[in-house]
């Protein structure tokens, strides 16, 4: 068995050669082995190629020299495996006779060395039968048409399974993938002149961000242009190709574009279901499974919407005439579905209300698919624009920090959600933050607000990594400075950090902060110092969303 | 009080809607220094290297000046051509280098990530992005770049010469050599002459180009030798005059000006004395502003920075008869070009040759060819004998380097490379 990632990959040239191939496609744990032979900073797929059991298994990889990453992840493989067959193929950029002619002789000597290695030898005739054969049934396909479903096409780098099976559930039609190994082989070829024919063929293929003419791409967008509803470019941590396709998408593909970023493992799908989410429901996406709920003759109906985050538990009462009836925090504990059941207890309580006289639940936040008791979950993020609309419907900016998150969104007019942009994976710049950075300078995370207003020294901190930070803020505590100017610097780099989420929507007015960081006056002022602009900021900006679920059970009756 | 940082602070400010007037700030800071290092050098600059430093500063000066003669490149493009068509060689590297000393690389480089640029790309690139697109950086006339080393500059070039309207020119350079990786190249060279033709309207003359060979050949002899006396001379530097270097061994190779510089070079380091500290081999790039580096290493000699192999990617004498055959020769098998083994075997040599005593390895941010194969070669200087420093950090963007991390690996590693030469 030989393993391959790449569509430059002469692969029926191998496959004529008798060699079972298939693609590689990691889902790791972690990084701990990788980290230790190549770097932690490496692209996470090649690091997950280190850690995959199924290598182990392979007789041989194909490597290509498609980027630096995988560069060193061949020099790597090659120490570890001498015995397999670990191959690096070197593939031009440009599309030209040299390069076509250089290519043929790379995939010459490839077969020259896999004939040696696997004892083989190669029949152009076959590769010739193989070709027909596959350009034949690629003929004949034709993927059958899914009425009324949102239709979406992939982009950026290779897509995980896990982003495919999302878009499956939610019945999106995917109209192309067009990351890494996505699109079928088209590789028409001369048979008289094959081995030339098919080394042009394999450089012709819709080009990827590595090849100095990428414009090709932007043409295959334009075929799917009158159907396609938006785009999502999926990117892999530390392979940065593919960010300036978002970059450019973005700003010239005039469709609604998400970027979602993986490593590789099975953590960061609770990330990328909340963003896909999201997006398919700015899409405006069809409900397929909307619970059917009536009004129970003509009782006063009240609606609940629960908002499940890291940090903190939130629910809200609202009746039938939009009034909040009653509502809750309570922090998130280990068990998102205790401390559900807590703050519904509490709000149900306070509201001097039974269960039964619910007509409606919607949950949100990250532990909203593990509420028992919700008809319905939408993502928060466009809880957070029913909810800011709800608070204050001249709100076209939101910017969210909470527990884990941090997200900027960008409202129409009708609240719904027009663009939106989240943190990644790491903690800088959320409330968690904030908590560590408190924890070490050994007061409760309330104070550092009301403590960063007596600032003096003007400190900056540099680090926004979480780890970086906290060895700065015990540097700072070590040179004796007070813990009113520290606070005030973390105060401060936190607010850059939101506002480069917010320029990436772009701050229009009205400007509103939600979620429990919203309550800390020195970020609420270095953030308004930063953009200029007075921050609309409501009682209570945690139940923010919470509000914004309860606004959707009522519009669901 | 910082001046420099207050200086940057107010280019910040002004960027932001008057990029016209930051950017004569920045000229104006590129001139006050170049004058400071022309007249008030500190007193243990040696000579050539004030030479070097005043002059790097007034071509990238002159070269932020006049747009219009200039060319952004990377580091590793083939600078001999363009100065066939008196194109000044501007790096993106460089610039990104001398717009953080201003201290505003974390502004540019969020101006990046704002567009939706990859956090974890190479903080050069972004502030690269970040410059141009606030048009702190005027416009070049043209860029030439290559896939050598870096797989950011096709995409960075791209991005940026599509958002500012500045043509360009890719140099896709082979992993591997062989005949017809040459032809290729020699191709995509002849195509490149034929491009600055006709963006230059000045004609193409060979003859010019094997002078500039010649020179580079006569420059490179000048640096061998000055190699052979650092196997046992100390010559004073910092770690920005090593950077510094890039441009007599890259940028500027070939030129005149260069060929004074390094047969100045060459005989200034014979006035210094027998090397009694540690000599450190440094891998990758340098960060210049490291508190604690330059506290150790900044003209100090109990440990100091004998060599970068950045500047001693290839070092082959180069057939000026065939130019173009040449530079397409020093291209695909540049140590940084390939398999990582070719920058084993060339640190391990060089390590060897110089007689240096440690060897540090600087990852910086974002640079994935580099820090990929550090661990290959630490257990190849390990099977040498050779003590190796892994330093993790960012060589522009202050952001990602924690002083207080490099500081203990440092002193320990130092204490190390102490211990181990008392007990031999």
């Amino acid at each position: 068995m030989i393993g391959y990632m790449c569509k430059y990959a002469p692969l029926e040239v191998l496959e004529a050669m008798g060699a079972d191939l298939v693609r590689i496609s990691p889902q790791v744990n972690d990084f701990s082995r990788a980290d230790a032979l190549m770097h932690p900073n490496m692209c996470s797929f090649t690091k997950a190629v280190l850690e995959d059991p199924a290598v182990k298994e392979m007789d041989g990889i194909i490597l290509t020299s498609c980027c630096d990453s995988v560069r060193r992840l061949y020099d790597v493989l090659v120490r570890m495996y001498p015995d397999k067959f670990i191959y690096m193929l070197d593939v031009p950029r440009k599309v030209n006779d040299f390069s076509s002619r250089l290519f043929r002789e790379r995939i010459q000597e490839m077969t020259r060395e896999y004939g040696e290695f696997s004892g083989t030898t190669f029949d152009e005739a076959k590769l010739k039968d193989l070709l027909a054969r596959r350009e034949e049934a690629a003929r004949l396909k034709g993927a059958p048409r899914q009425e009324g479903a949102l239709r979406v096409g992939l982009t950026g780098a290779r897509c995980s399974k896990s982003i495919l099976n999302l878009l499956e559930d939610h019945h999106v039609e995917i109209l192309f993938d067009m990351s890494c190994t996505g699109l079928a082989r088209r590789l028409p070829v001369d048979p008289d002149n094959l081995m030339s024919s098919y080394a042009w063929a394999i450089l012709n293929q819709v080009p990827c961000m590595r090849m100095v003419n990428a414009s090709g791409r932007d043409r295959y967008i334009d075929g799917f242009r009158d159907r396609l509803d938006g785009i999502i470019c999926h990117t892999v941590k530390f392979c940065d190709m593919y960010s300036f396709e978002y970059a450019h998408l973005k700003e010239d593909a005039h469709l609604p574009v998400l970027q979602v970023e993986t490593d590789m493992t099975a953590q960061s799908e609770g990330q990328i279901r909340t963003r896909v989410e999201a997006f398919l429901e700015s899409l405006g996406e069809p409900k397929h499974k909307k619970k059917v709920i009536h009004r129970r003759g003509d009782k006063k109906m009240y609606v609940l919407g629960v908002d499940s985050g890291s940090t903190s538990t939130n629910a809200v009462i609202l009746d039938e005439d939009r009034n909040i009836v009653a509502f809750d925090v309570v922090r998130t504990g280990a068990k998102s579905g205790v401390s559900a059941q807590k703050v519904l207890d509490d709000v149900l309580e306070k509201a001097h209300l039974k269960k039964e006289d619910l007509t409606a639940i919607v949950a949100t936040g990250y532990g909203r698919v593990s509420i028992p008791y919700a008809d319905e979950n939408v993502t928060e993020i466009s809880c957070h624009g029913k909810g800011a609309h709800f608070f204050n419907p001249d709100v076209r900016t939101i910017l969210d920090i909470g527990g884990q998150d941090s997200k900027a969104i960008r409202l129409n007019e009708k609240g719904e959600v027009a663009d939106f942009v989240m943190n990644d994976k790491c903690a800088a710049g959320t409330g968690r933050f904030l908590e560590m950075m408190a924890r070490t300078l050994e007061i409760d995370v309330s104070e550092l607000g009301p403590i960063s207003e007596q600032w003096k020294e003007d400190i900056e901190i540099t680090s926004m990594c979480t780890v970086f930070a906290e060895s700065e803020v015990i540097s700072l505590i070590a040179q004796n400075k007070e813990k009113a100017d520290i606070a005030h610097g973390l105060h401060k780099a936190i607010a850059n950090k939101a506002c480069s989420l917010l320029k990436k929507v772009g701050t229009q007015d009205v400007l509103m902060m939600t979620g429990g960081v919203a309550k800390n006056e020195g970020v609420v002022r270095a953030v308004e110092e930063h953009t200029g602009k007075k921050l609309y900021i409501c009682e209570e900006p945690e139940i923010v969303g919470a509000v914004g679920a309860a606004v959707y059970a009522l519009e669901e009756l | 009080m910082d001046y420099v940082k207050t200086y940057g602070n107010l280019i910040k400010k002004t960027m932001d809607g008057h990029p016209v007037a930051a950017r004569r700030m920045v000229n104006f800071g590129l001139a006050e220094e170049s004058f400071r290092i022309g007249h008030f050098p500190p007193k243990e600059m040696p000579q050539a290297l004030k030479v070097l430093d005043s002059q790097s500063l007034a071509n990238v000066n002159a070269a932020l000046k006049n747009p219009q003669s200039s060319c952004w490149t990377n580091i590793f493009a083939p600078v001999e051509l363009m100065q066939c068509f008196d194109l000044r060689c501007v790096s993106m590297e460089c610039l990104a280098s001398f717009l953080s000393g201003f201290k505003i690389e974390d502004a540019l480089v969020n101006e990046a990530e704002a567009e939706g640029i990859a956090p974890t790309l190479c903080s050069y690139h972004k502030s690269f992005i970040g410059g141009t697109g606030s048009s702190i950086l005027p416009d070049a006339r043209l860029y030439v770049t290559t896939s050598l080393a870096c797989d950011g500059n096709i995409n960075t070039f791209r991005y940026v010469g599509e958002r500012r309207g500045v043509p360009g020119f890719v140099i896709d350079i082979p992993d591997q050599y062989s005949q017809e990786a040459l032809d290729y190249l020699v191709a995509q060279e002849r195509e490149l002459i034929g491009f600055l033709q006709e963006r230059t309207g000045v004609r193409f003359d060979i003859d010019r180009l094997r002078e500039t060979i010649r020179r580079e050949n006569a420059s490179r002899a000048c640096y061998r030798r000055y190699l052979g006396e650092i196997r046992h001379r100390y010559y004073p530097k910092t770690l920005t005059l090593e950077m510094f270097l890039l441009f007599a061994t890259h940028l500027d190779i070939g030129t005149k000006q260069t060929l004074d510089f390094f047969r100045l070079l060459e005989e200034d380091v014979k006035k210094y004395p027998e090397r009694k500290g540690k000599a450190i081999f440094w891998v990758h790039m340098l960060p210049y502003y490291q508190q604690t580096l330059q506290e150790y290493m900044n003209y100090k000699e109990d440990y100091y920075i004998q060599a970068c192999d950045m500047n001693l990617d290839y070092m082959e004498k180069m057939d000026a008869d065939h130019p173009l055959q040449a530079l397409a020769r020093k291209m695909i098998l540049n140590t940084y070009n390939g398999s990582y083994d070719r920058k084993i075997r060339n640190v391990a040599r060089m390590v060897s040759y110089l007689g240096s005593d440690a060897v540090i390895n600087f990852c910086h941010w974002g640079c994935k060819q580099s820090s990929g194969g550090v661990m290959l070669l630490k257990e190849e200087m390990r099977k040498r004998g050779i003590p190796m420093l892994v330093l993790d950090g960012d060589a522009l963007d202050r952001r990602n380097s924690h002083d207080g991390q490099i500081r203990t690996r440092l002193e320990a590693f130092l204490e190390m490379i102490d211990t181990m030469g008392e007990s031999k």
